[in-house]
């Protein structure tokens, strides 16, 4: 066999090339990162970014920069690149959360709850009121709603006020769900969102038999978790504790999460909460800010802090958790590994709140407990508050055309997608943030938003920008944040 | 104390949609006024949104030479990839199966061409 060499002009130092899309951004003093089209990033010298559009990298003298521009599809040597083929293949995967619609089907079972926590994102009522559970009508309009989803696998999430608090509401809906289930072809994923104070035996073992998986609170240490969740004449951490234990002997531990709800109290103990996740066994931690809905924004003193606190706080608690994965103990932080898995893999995350197309009727619907259809869950906190802006239908009146191509989701779709919103359009972190239009009107008072003010920016930028720091300033770290990503705790033993 | 900042910009160099998207980031804490000056230059007048806040002009003034060169550097790209960036979106989505070897030299280390021995 034979092998040619290309001509020697394909050598040449002064080949023009051409750009192809991408965006930059200061990471810092010296540093800059530019990202192309399908989510690749390269960290570079400040000032790189304007080389390259002044055609000032050369082919020999800039060799690796050059190398890395060109097989990272920043530039290209034909004006349409020989491999546009696999860019468009890669920008297809980015956004193939789109090809099956709707997934998270979230039903508010009851409105009911026993704690008296002061940051509720929903109005609380006593336990004994029974027209705040969801009625059996409704419990069907939602399934056959959600059975209509063009998704294969779809998961139907129990909600409240406490859920468990109507347990028979439950059992009836999964019952339902099963059979209709079998008929229409569907995969279903359930899920009971708890504060786990309401736990008997009965519910583990039903649970167990249906793969049904537990998505708790835990807000720290005691101290903390019980000033946040009030619950008259015991101790809501104390049982919140208990219940993990036994949902982790019963269902396995992967089958039980928690979730952190930051408040003001926590952001003083970044320190305190990791080492409570840790000692309690957790292998991961999802550090969320505190929403800016329900009873929460009537709380202003106790609940209204700056995002600069919040991500000072996330700050620390991230340095924790990489000193515990660098010390061996493998703990991932969700928020990172959400924004790591876009940044380091061509894959998509199913994550409502950081996608574009937006994760409103796109990705999650909610079935609220009187019937109403609302675009996210934060829109039904919305409404709590009478605000009906996000409000689709409602489950007796409405058919599915309505709801998902009704003229509300038309006028939704308009603000769903960063890459159309003033500021996200030219923002290097577009491909790993999102749209929440929710949000904006929430927080700004309309669901375009105002990028320079919006706190939802503000703190996706600095934690992508930060995340970026970090790998790029020890190599180890970003060792870690695979780890995450991958699950492969051995990677950062290496 | 000195309570705004006037700036004559070239609109020879830095499109009205380029000072638009600059400005448009300084609004968190300046309002920013962009009008018609004399011959082909922009004048921009920047004021806090707050009385009374001491402003550092000089370093304002860096900024805003920073964010317009960065901002007209963006504006170069997305006009030069506007074609590609459809293209690469339209084929995304468009109904076809894509070749799975697609014919290119482009990962042949060695110039190894099987099309032209
Ligand atoms: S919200 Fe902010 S960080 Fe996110 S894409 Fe838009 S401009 Fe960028």
């Amino acid at each position: 066999m034979t092998r040619k060499f290309l001509h020697v002009e394909n050598f040449g130092a002064n080949i023009p090339y051409y750009l192809l899309p991408f965006r930059f951004h200061r990471i810092n003093e010296t540093k800059e990162v530019i990202v192309n089209e399908v989510d690749d990033f390269l960290v570079v010298p400040v000032g790189t970014a304007a080389q390259i559009i002044e055609r000032k990298i050369n082919r020999r003298e800039d060799a690796t920069l050059y190398g890395d521009l060109l097989a990272n599809f920043f530039i290209s040597e034909q004006p349409i690149p020989e491999l546009i083929d696999v860019l468009a293949t890669r920008y297809r995967t980015k956004k193939s959360f789109l090809d099956h619609f709707t997934s998270l089907h979230i039903f508010v079972i009851s409105l009911r709850c026993e704690h008296t926590c002061h940051y509720c994102q929903v109005s609380r009522v006593t336990a004994d009121k029974d027209k705040f559970d969801m009625g059996r009508e409704h419990i069907n309009a939602g399934i056959e709603m959600m059975m209509r989803s063009p998704n294969p696998h779809v998961t139907m999430e129990f909600q409240g006020g406490e859920a468990l608090l109507a347990f028979d509401n439950i059992v009836y809906a999964v019952e339902r769900t099963k059979q209709e289930a079998v008929l229409r072809n569907k995969k279903v994923n359930y899920v009971i969102c708890t504060n786990l104070a309401p736990l008997t035996e009965e519910i583990l073992a039903y649970c167990k038999e249906n793969a049904i998986l537990i998505s708790t609170s835990l807000d720290g240490p005691e101290f903390i978790h019980n000033k946040n969740r009030h619950k008259p004449h015991s101790n809501s951490y104390q049982l919140a504790v208990d219940g993990v234990m036994k949902c982790r002997q019963e269902l396995g531990e992967e089958n039980v999460s928690a979730l952190l709800t930051t408040t003001n109290l926590s952001l003083q103990h970044p320190e305190e909460i990791v080492d409570e996740y840790v000692n309690r066994g957790f292998r991961n931690i999802f550090l969320r800010p505190i929403s800016p809905y329900g009873f929460a924004t009537k709380n202003a003193g106790k609940n209204k802090y700056q995002t600069t606190a919040f991500l000072e706080f996330y700050k620390k608690a991230l340095n924790t958790i990489i000193s515990y994965n660098l010390n061996g103990y493998y703990i991932r932080e969700d928020y990172a590994s959400i924004i790591l898995k876009k940044m380091l893999t061509p894959f998509p995350v199913g994550y409502v709140d950081l996608q574009s197309p937006a994760g409103i009727i796109n990705s999650v619907i909610v079935f609220n407990y009187d019937g109403k259809i609302y675009a996210s869950d934060e829109a039904r906190m919305l409404a709590e508050m009478n605000d009906f802006t996000f409000l689709l239908g409602d489950l007796s009146v409405n058919t599915y055309e309505e709801i998902f191509y009704g003229e509300k989701s038309m006028e939704l779709a308009e603000v769903f997608t960063n890459e159309s919103l003033p500021g996200c359009s030219d923002c290097a972190f577009q491909s790993y943030c999102g749209a929440d239009p929710v949000f904006n009107y929430t927080t700004q008072g309309d669901t375009w938003g105002h990028r320079p003010t919006s706190s939802f920016c503000q703190r996706n930028m600095e934690i992508m920008r930060h995340l970026i720091e970090l790998m790029d300033s020890d190599k180890k770290i970003e060792k870690v944040f695979r780890s995450w990503i991958t699950g492969k705790t051995d990677a950062i033993k290496n | 104390m000195r309570t705004s900042l006037t700036m004559a910009i070239d609109s020879r160099i830095y499109s009205e949609q380029v000072l638009y998207k600059c400005f448009y980031w300084f609004s968190q804490d300046y309002t920013v006024d962009i009008s018609i000056g004399e011959g082909s230059f922009y004048n921009v007048l920047i004021q806090p949104n707050k009385e009374n806040t001491v402003v550092d002009w000089d370093t304002l003034a860096e900024k805003v030479k920073q964010q317009l060169i960065d901002f007209k550097l963006r504006d170069i790209v997305s006009n030069e990839t506007k074609t590609i960036r459809e293209l690469i979106v339209a084929k995304a989505f468009a109904c076809y199966d894509i070749d799975t070897t697609p014919q290119t030299n482009v990962s042949d280390p060695v110039g190894f061409i099987p099309a032209i021995i």
